[in-house]
């Protein structure tokens, strides 16, 4: 199946990982809406079991969307990832595809400040709204800063 | 949904949280609604976001353990052990089968457990709440089976990577077999206060369905799934921890309203009950854990002994331990559907990134769906058969 | 007939007595009243809701102790039992809760998380109730027993029985509620 994929969809995949623990493909963030409608039509991974985000530093395009899909009946796990930098971080929203997609793409958008263009409403779903970092990414701490009661010195920070 | 301006005019709304007594949880929707029929839902949540992904980031894998019993706090060895086999997953460390089974002991109790709870609370918001107090004196046996296991009642923190802490003692066994006999009759009981009574019937079938095909665009998993007609059960797809020696049905539902997700979590109960013995008589001989050098400490009398087991504890409190460099995607079966960890692990003490697929927050985005149409008691039944539990939804 | 002298309901308060009558002072006659009929208000945000839910259950009861009716509205409850973690999307909503409630009007503080944060030191979760409302009695434990939770419901109930009368009007009070920003 990942043969059929390269051979289709050659020019956007720049990756393939075939001995993961379930096949993983790195895709071009423009690409990455058409792979996976033709993945549900054509293939049958009807099932989208998740969508989280990922931030390395270290990468060029720091922040990443890493989609998990299931065939129900052939039982086959696919794995899809995009990165995006962080002054443009914008991927295609697929609650068109997958109406389970709207708060998992919300949480990402919450922790990680990527944006998906086409989604109904965009916004902070598990932080208060007035919060205006996203908190999960590498370069903010675990805690509140601001809070008083807690001596850093005996907590190892 | 979009309102018109005329709309708003004849519509009222209604605050139905964060708190309120039958919302078992935090978590707030606001109900626009012309007279007793609810017309729209706007759901709000995260009154309870702890932060469990960003703090995984920060601690060693055995010390994640404490934070999945907070996940489905009802059900919490069922959390434990699925992060316990993705560790192992990670790792490649395969356990024996004595290991297995009383793995499957420990999670289908916790199955018991969790669906003793939301059936009885199905009872409670339809006003039978008799129910309520027979089921949670069945908990309290439960509870004190954990305690004998780990220590402790309902953050259980159970066994380790590789095992349990220690052998299941007679008398636990002896209590686990004492529960399976008497469990049987007290789900009689209350199957016979509620199953074919006229009212909960009444109030219960075609009350907040849901079709196959928009719980699976949805993304529904475990007994709403079920109840829909899809027989979609990780311990079947993907057996993991020995599932595949045991025989059990998975029920299934036809409409998907909330009498079916009771009918389903009860008859998983009387599976559950089933494999549990199953289990029990055929115990296999073995050890009740594997040795994972990675995380696990040699006995003290070495340690203060000999030189190699004093520098493989010192490393492991330091953090030097071997963890290959690379991401995993492990699921379990939980009370609520397909739990799932993706870990990417980069070779330290604590895992990269972590994030819990959690059933409950995923399929919660189809309320306003289900209850569109439908009056206000209906949609309090129909929450509460969906069982969200608020650690699940935050996390 | 059963003989009622074996059984001792309550501890009579202090006072004099003859056949006939028994005199005491107000405070100590309604403090007995109260603190055997105190409506909770189950906050419940978290795992140790579910440890509250076992309390009150039959192996537990807290009925026991008057504690049978639970008011979910905070205009008809005495005593706010926090239980859960709070986070801080959910502080003014507790603080809210806590204005709505008439005086006399105790808090209690159930688990790790209301008292102080318990594990979860993290940028979203209130690091204990008492930053937005006061708080009589602590009861720590991730979560505690219902023995504990029981325990920390009879140090309230001293509390109630010794409060006294005018205890909304003096100084210490306005002050405490100053300090909240509760009017």
């Amino acid at each position: 199946m990942i043969e059929e994929l390269t051979g289709k969809f050659g020019n956007e995949i720049q990756g393939v990982e075939a001995d993961a623990d379930i096949p993983t493909l790195t895709v071009d963030v423009k690409g990455t809406k058409n792979l996976i409608a033709w993945l549900k039509e054509e293939r049958g991974f009807i099932f989208l079991t998740d969508l989280c985000g990922i931030h390395y530093p270290e990468q060029e395009n720091e922040l990443g969307v890493i989609y998990h899909l299931h065939n129900l009946t052939a039982n086959k796990r696919l794995r899809i990832k995009c990165f995006v930098s962080k002054k443009r971080p914008q991927v295609d929203s697929i609650v068109s595809l997958f109406a389970g997609a709207n708060w998992m793409e919300r949480e990402t958008f919450d922790f990680y400040g990527i944006v998906f263009t086409g989604h109904p409403n965009l916004t902070r779903i598990l932080n208060v709204e007035y919060m205006d970092y996203h908190p999960l990414r590498k370069e903010y701490p675990l805690e509140d800063a601001t809070r008083t009661d807690k001596d850093d010195r005996f907590f190892g920070r | 949904m979009d309102l018109t301006k005329e709309d708003e005019k004849i519509y009222s709304t209604l605050n139905l949280g964060p708190t309120h007594p039958a919302t078992h949880g935090i978590f707030q929707n606001v109900l626009t609604m012309n007279g007793e029929t609810i017309v729209h839902a706007e759901q709000t949540i995260g009154y309870i976001h702890r932060a469990f992904e960003k703090i995984a980031e920060r601690r060693p894998y055995y010390q994640i353990t404490t934070l999945t019993d907070r996940l489905n706090y009802c059900s919490s060895p069922l959390n434990n052990i699925g992060w316990h086999l993705a560790v192992e997953k990670l790792l490649g460390v395969e356990t024996n089968k004595r290991v297995d089974y009383m793995r499957i002991i420990v999670m289908e109790l916790a199955r018991i457990a969790d669906h003793l709870v939301c059936n009885s609370v199905i009872g409670v918001d339809s006003g039978a709440l008799t129910g309520f107090v027979y089921l949670f004196e069945e908990r309290e046996k439960i509870y004190e089976i954990y305690e004998d296991i780990c220590g402790a009642r309902l953050t259980t923190n159970l066994g380790k990577v590789g095992g349990f802490d220690r052998d299941f003692s007679p008398e636990v066994i002896a209590k686990i077999r004492k529960l399976m006999k008497d469990l049987p009759k007290v789900l009689h009981q209350f199957e016979n206060l509620l199953i074919r009574n006229r009212i909960f019937m009444d109030r219960t079938i075609n009350v907040g369905g849901i079709s196959a095909e928009r719980a699976l665009n949805y993304s529904f998993t475990g007994p709403c799934l079920r109840a829909a007609g899809v027989d979609y059960d990780v311990r079947v797809m993907e057996p993991y921890s020995s599932y595949s020696d045991f025989d059990f049905i998975i029920p299934v539902g036809q409409n998907g309203d909330t009498y079916d997700r009771f009918c389903v979590r009860q008859t998983e109960m009387w599976e559950s009950i089933k494999l549990i013995n199953n289990a029990l008589e055929n115990l296999p001989e073995g050890k009740f854990n594997v040795e994972v050098p990675a995380f696990y400490m040699p006995p003290k009398e070495e340690v203060y002994s000999r030189m190699e087991p004093l520098i493989s504890h010192f490393k492991m409190v330091m953090g030097e331990i071997n963890v290959p460099q690379k991401e995993i995607y492990s699921a379990v079966e939980g009370a609520n559907g397909e739990l799932g960890f993706y870990v990417v692990a980069d070779g330290g003490r604590a895992p990269y990134r972590l994030h819990f697929r959690r059933p409950g927050f995923i399929y919660y985005q189809a309320y306003p769906e289900m209850i569109t149409g439908s009056m206000l008691s209906d949609a309090i039944l129909t929450m509460s058969s969906m069982n969200i539990i608020a650690g699940e939804l935050d996390a | 007939m059963s003989d009622t002298n074996k059984y001792n309901l309550v501890e009579a308060p202090e006072g004099y007595s003859a056949p006939g009558f028994f005199a005491t002072s107000l405070d100590a006659a309604v403090g007995l009243a109260r603190k055997n009929s105190i409506w909770p208000l189950p906050f419940a945000t978290s795992c140790c809701g579910i440890e509250f839910m076992a309390t009150m259950g039959a192996h537990y009861d807290l009925g026991r102790f008057g504690a049978e009716r639970l008011s979910f509205s905070p205009r008809q409850a005495d005593l706010l039992m926090v239980m859960g973690t709070i986070a801080k999307k959910m502080a003014p909503v507790v603080q809210q809760v806590y204005e709505q409630m008439a005086e006399p009007r105790w808090v209690l503080s159930v688990g790790a998380c209301a008292s102080s944060g318990g594990v979860f030191d993290t940028y979203s979760v209130l690091q204990g109730i008492d930053k937005v409302v006061p708080v009589d009695v602590y009861v720590p434990g991730c979560p505690p027993r219902p023995e504990q939770i029981i325990e920390g419901f009879m140090k309230i109930q001293e509390l109630v029985g010794n409060e006294s009368l005018r205890r909304r009007y003096s100084p210490e009070y306005k002050e405490l509620m100053k300090k909240y920003g509760i009017l």
